[in-house]
């Protein structure tokens, strides 16, 4: 009898255990969102760690998924700081609200303006242009030039051979999406003036449904939306596909990383995207201060010339950092005039659609 | 056998007992309102066929099932509602239901151990109780390394060490085969006689039944048909269904001629016979009387009831005859060793009995 | 009568009170059915019928790209239950009916997926069949598009077979052998017999299995995400809905819609297939069977397993070598970068979260599934069936609903008045950083399987066995511990190898719970396998093996050991 009494008193007492739990206090942490590639995600954990001591714990998520983890946790923060990704889901998170917060860094200053927020919801970190990275010998394969047009992806030959991320869960692929809004106003601005850009200058509803006219035509070519934006490239390096549609530097990554001499990179004549790579506050993240400790931090010239050591060769937003030679400058090749304020504003709307109308169609 | 001297050990008192049925919304009755006293020291067997409650009531008097109605007293303590584990019982099972996974040394220490009792003295008991059971050597041995019937003495072993107030069978020599199980019959009796320890027996093989008990109960459909000696039962079944269950019976209709104080003169295939009437009866109608095979003999002879002889098989230590008399047919046993002929099949001829077995039944 | 059995039920509750453990034991049970699983899955049922619910459902039937991700849904669940039921059919039939060599090689083969990560065959196929595949590319020079239906078939139906397998070995081995004698003896044919007996007494077998298999495959998450292209199923649909949109409700109704054929084959499987089965398993087969002697049938057969198994065998082959080069299927240099990457790198905080939530979830899992296995088989109250049926639901509802349906429960703590019932579960935030929602759906998932093997081995201990123990003056817990346990250890032991491979392997109800604090391995390897980094994906794979490898030894260690009970299974 007591042995029993006394198992069940155990069990009983486990139970109150196992439900009054009290949430676990940390101090001296900090848990950041991280967008870009996972190895540059830890290199900057560990410099920020090494510099500061406080234990820096990451979660990789592409942007898309990122916004949609914020929103999930937004009654009760999981993340302190976002860093990365293509700056329209920051700004699709300050519209949106709750999400993330003001700061004006005092290391902001040395940033030039067109790299951030007037309103200081989010600082660029880094810049990088979109284009075409293709396995040349899939290429010759199949018979058809390394594209230099986005009409050129459309090509039969391409057909299955072409893959991008998906818009939802990958700021990379809505780069790539905007970009194609942005081309399709500027060709019917370029007919009928007011009819690509409305009064205040963003792209009109005719230039959307254009640019879903085309992805609805590229939808056939794509072998696979992957989840992450820079997923593709390797499905080229591996000759899975042809044509990856993904970040020039992430391409140059993959060259640099065992895919020299397979993957090789162009870039659309008419015009391509760009990214600014975000960061800002976690509205009420559990750890401010640090949060603040890292944006400062992750704004200078020392920091952001971590990047090339883990091949991740986007360009620094701060101008004393230095630029890998390996690089592609924005001014070298045709950058189109991307509005990422109308590109956050109306991302929400376009994933959505994007993903009930292009996606999940059946190909043929 | 003097019931007034002895003792009520256990007594059951209106139990019912009931299960739910199949279709989970009714019930089924397995024990009906029994009641039953247990003497001190007595061989008590429950015997019935499958499905009379035999079984539930022995589990419900070990504490496996807890009674719907009534109450079961212990030298007049109520231990309705008290656990197996703590009633002063051991029950020796139909498949012994030894632990594989111990040997048979432990099995047996098994119920000595759970009751804290010092090492040596648990080797004591076990070495004693295997020798009495005649398995002295076996110890470090597997169950299944035993052959059935060293199993089920095992198991007799390890119910008979805990010396408990009452050793309960259920069926445990149903998986013998016949040879065995007659030798394992004799042992049982051999050993509850000598330890005089309080049995209860359950089993549906009527001569197990007769060969082991003090006193027979015999059930049906979870009521008691009758309680009584062997004798008692098999010579004077209240009951046509114990007539029928124990041993062979006859039935045959006889006239009332005449009754008088507990007796009654009887017509029975054209003889006047007297017999005892514990019950009314009235002259002129029509009872039934029950004769065991062995009461009757065929004799060639007109003055008795002729009757043809409709099956005769040779059996070795008796002859068994079906005759046919009017529209019954009826079982003749002829186990005299004296009588060396054997009546043809077909044959017709007399039909004569020992008056003093007709036994009267009650409708 | 009424009242008597009204009495009865009163006389069972009664007892129950009077065993303060068993009370303990079952509310316990109780509270973590309705806590873990029951709830979770009602979170679901409430948000798809909610306000914003109900016309997402009238959206999601009406629309032709939703109609069509069901119907790809139904169709790549329908075949894969067909290929890998007939699959496991040859390999069991070759097991039990031909006398060649390598059956132990064959069994071995058999078994290996049940240890392995998810993704890992669809990963190894790319680099094998893709259209780069180094057998498909580089030694048929096709360029072999394995995305889409046919690569998840195929790889569907190799991960998954193993279940089949091992039913219909049993059923198989079951069969009464006179039943052929007897056909023989009535001038059957081979054939014949094969048709006419050996077929119709496996039928319930077959259509179990190929149930299973169907539910499985919609239920898979991993599979779909890595292999399927544009051939859109529910579960990755409702993955993107969650990660990618964040939108709870939309995910909540799509997971109603999976829920349907999953819950609905659940309850065909247990209360109409156990019914119409017409092999007693426990029945004891009489004669030796009769194997097949044509040659032509029994090499030809042979061949085809061979050739399966060289499949299997080339496939994680593959990885194990993948994990050992720079770029798989590119760069074929050897390296121990990767391993380093999962051993001292990044990967080192996932396979240590990994292992140690998996190694603290397994024990309680295989605990649990055997006292509810008790308290089923051995106990007699009102809401058995259902203690049990809840306990199933772990495993029969698909993973990825389970973990929408942690996020929909456990995201806020549940509250009664000012007072915290269950305190925020899932986020970073949660308590333990959000390791006991995982810890929580490892049991979850791994219960069911232990509470079978449970239900199994009690069911073949005749209850006389602990009746005797208590009869001789012993306990419930003294006759659970002495007598009850030693004598179900293989199923214990099945239950803890079963609890800690699956939830190492566990991706689809994992997914949506891992947090800052917590990384788990398979969401890694996903990840490493998304981009491409097929190396480090294997290395983990191999890694994971590995520690599955070693944990099944250290159980053996612990509870495996040659008990009595084993040897009189093995009829020593």
């Amino acid at each position: 009898m007591n042995s029993r009494l006394r198992l069940a008193l155990l069990l009983l007492s486990l139970l109150v255990a196992v439900v009054a739990a009290p949430a676990l206090a940390q101090d001296t942490t900090l848990t950041v969102l991280c967008t870009p590639q996972e190895d540059w995600c830890v290199a900057m954990t560990e410099a920020f760690e090494a510099e500061t001591g406080i234990d820096t714990n990451y979660v990789r998520l592409s942007s898309g998924e990122a916004l949609a983890r914020l929103r999930a946790s937004s009654s009760d923060p999981e993340f302190s700081v976002w860093w990365g990704g293509p700056a329209d889901a920051f700004i699709a998170a300050s519209e949106e609200g709750g999400l993330i917060e003001q700061y004006e860094s005092p290391e902001a200053a040395n940033i030039p303006d067109q790299y951030k927020d007037p309103d200081s919801y989010w600082t660029g970190v880094y810049v990088g242009a979109l284009g075409f990275c293709s396995n040349v010998d899939v290429l010759e394969e199949l018979g058809v030039e390394a594209p230099t047009s986005w009409d050129d992806l459309l090509a039969p030959e391409l057909q299955g051979f072409v893959a991008m991320a998906h818009p939802a869960t990958s700021g990379t692929a809505f780069t790539a999406f905007w970009t194609v809004v942005t081309l399709q106003a500027d060709a019917l601005e370029a007919e009928a003036a007011g009819t690509g850009y409305d009064e205040d200058g963003n792209p009109t509803e005719e230039a959307v449904d254009a640019a879903f006219e085309y992805f609805t035509a590229l939808n056939n070519n794509i072998l696979q939306y992957t989840r992450s934006g820079s997923a593709p490239g390797t499905l080229a390096g591996q000759g899975e596909i042809a044509v990856a549609i993904i970040f020039s530097h992430d391409c140059t990554k993959l060259q640099q990383e065992g895919f020299d001499g397979i993957l090789t990179t162009t870039f659309p004549e008419e015009g391509t995207g760009y990214e600014i790579g975000g960061m800002a506050i976690i509205l009420g993240g559990p750890e401010p201060e640090a949060a603040r400790m890292w944006y400062d931090w992750a704004l200078t010239a020392e920091t952001q010339e971590i990047g090339p050591t883990v091949n991740s060769l986007q360009l620094p937003t701060n101008p004393d950092a230095a630029v890998s030679e390996l690089a592609v400058n924005l001014s070298d090749i045709n950058v189109v005039d991307y509005n990422f304020a109308a590109a956050g504003a109306n991302r929400v709307a376009i994933t959505e659609r994007f993903d009930a109308e292009v996606a999940s169609a059946p190909t043929e | 056998m003097n019931e007034q001297s002895k003792q009520v050990l256990l007594k059951l008192v209106d139990i019912v007992k009931e299960f739910p049925d199949r279709s989970g919304h009714g019930a089924v009755r397995a024990v009906d309102d029994v009641s039953l006293d247990i003497y001190d020291g007595e061989f008590l067997t429950l015997l019935g066929p499958s499905g009379c409650g035999k079984t539930t009531t022995l589990r419900l008097i070990a504490g496996f099932e807890i009674p719907n109605l009534g109450k079961i007293l212990l030298e007049e303590r109520d231990i309705t509602q008290q656990p197996p584990n703590k009633r002063d019982m051991a029950l020796v099972f139909q498949n012994y239901a030894l632990f594989p996974h111990m040997s048979v040394y432990d099995n047996v220490a098994y119920g000595l151990q759970s009751q804290k009792m010092p090492r040596a003295q648990v080797k004591d008991k076990v070495t004693t109780s295997l020798s009495i059971i005649g398995l002295a050597g076996l110890e470090g041995r597997r169950p299944n390394q035993l052959s059935g019937g060293q199993q089920q003495r095992v198991a007799l072993a390890r119910s008979l060490v805990m010396e408990p107030r009452i050793l309960l069978f259920d069926e445990p020599l149903s998986n013998l085969d016949a040879k065995l199980r007659v030798q394992m019959r004799s042992e049982i009796h051999r050993l509850q006689r000598s330890l005089g320890i309080t049995s209860i027996y359950v089993t549906h093989d009527q001569v197990e039944a007769m060969a082991l008990s003090d006193r027979i109960v015999v059930m049906n459909k979870g009521k008691i048909e009758q309680i009584g000696t062997p004798e008692e039962i098999y010579r004077y079944p209240k009951t046509r269904f114990v007539a029928d269950f124990i041993g062979r019976a006859n039935f045959l209709p006889a006239t009332v001629s005449s009754t008088q104080n507990g007796s009654a003169s009887l017509t029975v295939m054209g003889k006047q016979i007297d017999t005892r009437a514990p019950f009314e009866i009235e002259v002129g109608t029509v009872v039934t009387v029950m004769l065991r095979p062995e009461a009757l003999t065929l004799r060639v002879d007109a003055s008795l009831p002729q009757g043809v002889i409709e099956q005769a098989m040779y059996l070795g230590t008796e002859i068994e005859y079906m005759v046919r008399l009017d529209d019954i047919v009826i079982t003749i046993v002829d186990n005299d060793p004296r009588k060396q002929h054997m009546f043809a099949e077909g044959e017709t001829i007399g039909i004569d009995f020992i008056p003093e077995a007709v036994h009267l039944l009650p409708d | 009568m009424q009242g008597i059995r009204n009495s009865q039920q009163a006389k069972q509750f009664r007892a129950l009170l009077k065993d303060p453990l068993l009370l303990v034991v079952l509310l316990f049970l109780i509270f973590f059915v309705v806590v873990a699983i029951l709830l979770p899955i009602f979170s679901i049922v409430g948000e798809s019928f909610s306000e914003e619910g109900l016309p997402l459902f009238r959206r999601y039937v009406t629309d032709p790209v939703y109609q069509n991700i069901v119907l790809n849904t139904l169709v790549m669940g329908t075949l894969v239950g067909a290929v890998g039921t007939g699959i496991g059919f040859l390999f069991a039939f070759v097991q039990v009916k031909l006398d060649v060599p390598f059956k132990r090689f064959m069994h071995f083969v058999a078994l290996v997926p049940v240890i392995s990560p998810p993704f890992a065959l669809a990963t190894s196929a790319i680099v094998l069949f893709g259209r780069s595949g180094s057998i498909s590319r580089g030694i048929f020079g096709v360029r072999y598009d394995i995305y889409g239906l046919n690569g998840l078939v195929f790889v569907m139906a190799l991960s998954f077979f193993t279940i089949t397998y091992l039913n219909l070995r049993g059923m198989m081995e079951a069969l009464d052998p006179a039943l052929d004698e007897a056909a023989i003896n009535l001038g059957a044919s081979r054939w014949r017999i094969f048709r006419t007996v050996t077929i119709p007494m496996l039928l319930p077998g077959i259509a179990s299995s190929f149930l299973l298999l169907f539910v499985e495959a919609i239920a898979d998450l991993g599979n779909p995400l890595v292999l399927g292209g544009n051939y859109e199923v529910l579960a990755t649909r409702i993955y993107v809905t969650i990660i990618g949109l964040y939108n709870p409700t939309g995910a909540a109704v799509l997971s109603i819609i999976l829920l349907i054929p999953s819950l609905l084959v659940f309850v065909v499987q247990r209360y109409w297939i156990s019914r119409i089965s017409v092999v007693s398993v426990t029945g004891k087969p009489a004669g030796t069977p009769q194997t097949i002697k044509n040659p032509y049938v029994k090499w030809g057969l042979f061949a085809v397993v061979m050739f399966i198994c060289l499949l299997v065998v080339l496939l994680y082959g593959a990885i194990l070598h993948g994990a050992f080069v720079t770029v798989p299927g590119v760069r074929w240099d050897f390296t121990l970068d990767h391993f380093d990457f999962v051993l001292n790198g990044i990967g080192s905080q996932a396979m240590r979260d990994t292992t140690v939530l998996s190694g603290i979830a397994t024990p309680i899992a295989a605990v649990i599934g055997i006292l509810i296995a008790y308290i089923v088989v051995r106990k007699q109250f009102l809401g058995r069936d259902l203690l049990d049926f809840g306990a199933m639901l772990g495993i029969a509802v698909p993973g990825t609903i389970i973990g929408i349906g942690y996020i929909l429960a456990f995201n806020t703590p549940i509250m009664i008045g000012d007072v915290t019932i269950i305190p925020k579960l899932t986020g970073g935030q949660a308590i333990f950083g959000g390791a006991l929602a995982i810890v929580l759906v490892y049991i979850t998932r791994s219960v069911p399987a232990a509470l079978r093997s449970g239900v199994a081995s009690l069911s073949q201990i005749d209850p006389a066995i602990e009746e005797a123990s208590i009869s001789l003056g012993a306990d419930t817990v003294r006759t659970f511990r002495k007598i009850t346990l030693p004598l179900i250890r293989p199923a214990l032991f099945a239950g803890l190898v079963y609890a800690f491979a699956r939830s190492m392997t566990t991706i689809s109800a994992i997914i949506f719970l891992t947090t800052p604090q917590t990384k788990i391995m398979t969401q890694q390897i996903l990840n490493e396998v998304e981009n491409g980094r097929y190396g480090n994906a294997f290395a983990y794979c191999v890694i994971l093996v590995a520690i599955v490898l070693v944990a099944i030894g250290v159980f053996y260690a612990l509870v495996g050991t040659k008990t009595g009970a084993e040897r009189r299974t093995k009829g020593e």
